[in-house]
């Protein structure tokens, strides 16, 4: 960096290193585009293979047609009240659980990170798993989406890492003026943690916005799905030909567009909301790695 | 998927043996004739008869979301049942997607509804040794017409077929007074007519067909397969390997019964899968089926066939309306299609289906309901008798159809049901919870043709002048069995489909037909049908 001179070899790995990354990029973005494509293009160009970068035979009915489902909205209501409801528990929950870890005199530290660790290697298995929450009356609502994942023991072990990053002397100045533990974590951890924290909430949200597997398994009514076995169910109709064949009125599948329309609808917020966080994204992330 | 829901049910199975059989073991299943199990039944009722409970009565039902008409809770359909029958169904909704994951589940963990349908043989067998299903066959008193339709269509050998080891099924199948063959191929009628050649009946003819228009195309693959993903070959190995006598693609399974030997042979080492093999080796070969048809996605497959590349492709009823005819004719103007009748082969003018259907489970824990009988006159009205099967596919008369005094079905004019009333305000699924594939599958042949476009009849007509395969004779394996078939079947499966795609596409030659058979002993071919030879005559034995 001192000198603005790059060897020739230098210039040439650099070159070649942009050649081979743009093809990568093109590989992990056009499917994206061209799903961007089919929603905007007329169908029978889809179902002719015709459709790569750009949509053809223009048009937004299909938008208007998805917009137009009830089932799409209500569905889409629930994912996004469970994905606020369930990254703000889980927050909570994985901050404190980790401010404690983090505490390197705390008797029985190993013991409680075990206790962590352990389900992270071991589960109950789905029917016992599905047993429990059955028994504790959690199925058919919200809180069954919530509870069972509400900490994510690797997210808990990257927060810890940051919280035992943090310089213990601030808490020990900030506990002679007369604050109390929470305190401690609520004026003086937390706002250096702004970094971990948006990572956290990112990484949670994203995972309860995708989720499908345990809303498919707790609740038993479409009011109550996320959008993604919405949108789920849509795509395994169109392409159930197999078993749908028993009978001529099953296979009636959704259109190729409606699928691709469905999966933009419901990309769109939370690839609006990466931007934003992304500045924190980096050096949240990293900051476990770094840690020797 | 299949595959996977299968593994879940084991798993499922497993775990049931820890969770449930402590408290559902030690009880004994209280005999149907119980009085404490039957409020609400009718006490004379008969076949033919309208079933309605003396109370109102509620079941709940696992019930399977179609995308294309997603769950009402407003249909017509439910409001009806409970009018007609003081029935109250309480659907668990399902998603389509993974209803069978989510059965195994809810079933595993003691949790399922009372009534379990769409469920496929076999997939019902996992479920049997745990006992958490209903053995049905046991309680078919209760059942007139189910019974009765049983003993008219002459079905006992189809229903044999379901028979578990101990005699029983434990699946109320949906049931065809005729069989309903609906897989075949789409050709190209004009492209036949260009060039002076016929619609072809046999396989033989299909071959000197696609060769003349080879000779016409040189550069293309006259013809070009889709539903290769997952099975490969899926439709084109099944119906060739029926020509030929034998089970392929969809339909294939290590047993198949040869009458002639009076046992069970194995499958993918009987002459019959051979000659399917070299049927098709010989297309490839010479380079009229694109060597991609047993491999690429059906959206490549209708590509080829729908912009005039190919010329020959397998289709449904269904695929004829959407998939082909819309596509092509607007990229192809002058193009027409036809579905064929399926092409014949060496075993001449038979047609092998069945006449069972998916059908409906019933949790065992249902004995233990004092509304049992009820339920069980209830699912044979609703499932069985002709009113209950006229109304689950059509709806009310008056409201959603008609009916003229030959017995012909029309839809009422602001109802629109598989394109018949296209631009109705309203449609028969969707809005009104009728021809549901939950509730309406099979039945009397005038009911199930009901829907058929003209093409469709023309091509059952065909169908329906040839004869039924006969049924195989039953051969159910005891749990034992069954777990050491298991463990053989799937390895036994994937190298048959390894080979078989190796000998059609030529990458092994079909000299080493016998190398081959002698890889299949060192799987297990033999144990394994001897052990099939086994349960068969223990069967025979017992059950007559």
């Amino acid at each position: 960096m001192v000198t603005t001179v790059k060897s020739r070899g230098y210039r040439v790995f650099q070159g070649i290193n942009a050649v081979i990354l743009t093809g990568v990029v093109i590989v992990t973005l056009y499917p994206f585009v061209n799903i961007i494509a089919r929603s905007f293009s007329d169908e029978r160009h889809i179902v002719a293979g015709q459709v790569n970068f750009f949509p053809r035979g223009f048009n937004v009915k299909t938008y208007q047609l998805v917009v137009s489902d009830p089932m799409f909205w209500t569905n889409y209501r629930n994912t996004v009240v469970y994905t606020v409801v369930a990254t703000a528990i889980a927050m909570v929950l994985t901050t404190c659980y980790a401010y404690v870890l983090s505490k390197k005199h705390l008797k029985g530290r190993t013991g409680l990170i075990w206790v962590a660790i352990f389900t992270m290697i071991f589960s109950g298995g789905l029917i016992p798993q599905y047993v429990l929450v059955n028994s504790l009356g959690l199925t058919n609502s919200i809180w069954a989406i919530v509870l069972p994942n509400a900490i994510s023991v690797f997210n808990l072990l990257v927060m810890k890492a940051f919280f035992e990053g943090l310089p213990r002397d601030l808490e020990e100045a900030a506990a002679i003026d007369g604050l109390n533990t929470y305190g401690i974590l609520w004026r003086i951890v937390l706002p250096l943690s702004k970094a971990v924290i948006a990572t956290m909430v990112l990484f949670y949200a994203v995972s309860f916005w995708n989720s499908w597997f345990t809303a498919f398994l707790y609740l038993n009514e479409q009011d109550l799905f996320p959008v993604t076995i919405y949108l789920r169910n849509l795509i395994a109709g169109a392409t159930g030909a197999e078993s749908a064949g028993a009978a001529l009125s099953e296979v009636s599948a959704a259109a190729a567009n409606i699928q691709a329309v469905t999966i933009m609808l419901t990309v769109l917020p939370i690839l609006a909301v990466y931007p934003f966080v992304q500045r924190y994204f980096v050096s949240g992330v990293m900051l476990g790695a770094v840690k020797g | 998927m299949q595959h996977i829901s299968r593994r879940q049910a084991l798993i499922g199975l497993g775990a049931l043996t820890f969770v449930v059989a402590g408290c559902g073991e030690d009880e004994a299943p209280k005999k149907a004739a119980d009085s404490a199990n039957k409020a609400g039944a009718m006490a004379g009722y008969a076949a033919g008869q309208q079933f309605k409970a003396t109370q109102p009565v509620t079941f709940d039902i696992l019930h399977l979301n179609n995308p294309f008409y997603p769950l009402k809770k407003d249909w017509l359909l439910w409001q009806e049942i409970t009018k007609r029958t003081n029935v109250t169904l309480k659907p668990v909704e399902v998603p389509l997607s993974d209803y069978e994951k989510k059965r195994g589940l809810l079933v595993g963990s003691g949790q399922a509804p009372l009534i379990i349908p769409k469920t496929y043989h076999p997939s019902e067998e996992a479920f049997v040794a745990s006992g958490a299903i209903l053995p049905v066959s046991d309680y078919l008193d209760l059942m007139p017409n189910f019974k009765d339709k049983i003993a008219k269509w002459k079905l006992e050998p189809e229903l044999n077929t379901l028979r578990q080891a101990d005699g029983k099924f434990y699946l109320l199948p949906g049931i065809h007074e005729s069989p309903w063959v609906d897989y075949s191929l789409a050709v190209r009628t004009d492209i036949l007519d260009k060039h002076g050649l016929e619609i072809p009946t046999t396989w033989d003819e299909l071959y000197t067909v696609l060769k003349a228009l080879k000779k016409e195309y040189p550069d293309l693959y006259p013809m070009t397969d889709r539903w290769g993903v997952p099975t490969p070959g899926g439709n084109l190995l099944k119906i060739v390997a029926q020509a030929y006598g034998a089970k392929g693609g969809w339909e294939y399974q290590h047993a198949t019964w040869d009458s002639a030997a009076g046992k069970f042979a194995y499958t993918g080492a009987m002459p019959q899968y051979k000659q399917t093999i070299e049927y098709l080796r010989k297309l490839v070969e010479e380079k009229l089926l694109d060597p991609e048809s047993f491999t690429q996605q059906d959206e490549q497959a209708k590509q080829k066939f729908n912009s005039g590349k190919s010329f020959v492709i397998s289709t449904n009823a269904q695929a004829m309306i959407n998939d082909y005819r819309p596509t092509l004719t607007k990229l192809v103007p002058d193009a027409k299609i036809v579905k064929i009748p399926v092409p014949m082969g060496p075993v001449g003018e038979y047609k092998i289906q069945t006449r069972l259907e998916n059908g409906v489970m019933i949790s065992k824990k249902a004995l233990e309901n004092e509304n049992f009988v009820a339920m069980m006159q209830f699912i044979d009205w609703l499932y069985y008798s002709d009113q209950g099967q006229e109304f689950a596919k059509w709806g009310v008369e008056g409201t959603t159809f008609t009916k003229d005094a030959s017995g012909k079905y029309t839809l009422t004019k602001d109802v629109d049901f598989l394109g018949l009333n296209a631009g109705a305000s309203k449609h028969l699924q969707k809005d009104f919870g009728f021809s549901n594939g939950v509730f309406a599958y099979g039945g009397p042949l005038k009911l199930v043709q009901s829907t058929f476009s003209e093409e469709e009849l023309a091509f059952q007509n065909v169908m329906n002048a040839r004869q039924l395969w006969p049924v195989e004779p039953p051969r159910p394996f005891n749990d034992v069995e069954r777990e050491q078939a298991t463990l053989w079947e799937t390895p036994l499966k994937d190298f048959v489909t390894q080979q078989t795609l190796k000998f059609i596409l030529g990458e092994r030659d079909l000299s080493e037909w016998d190398a081959y058979v002698k890889e299949l002993e060192g799987k297990n071919m033999t144990a394994y049908i001897n052990l099939v030879n086994t349960a068969y005559d223990r069967f025979k034995k017992q059950h007559g």
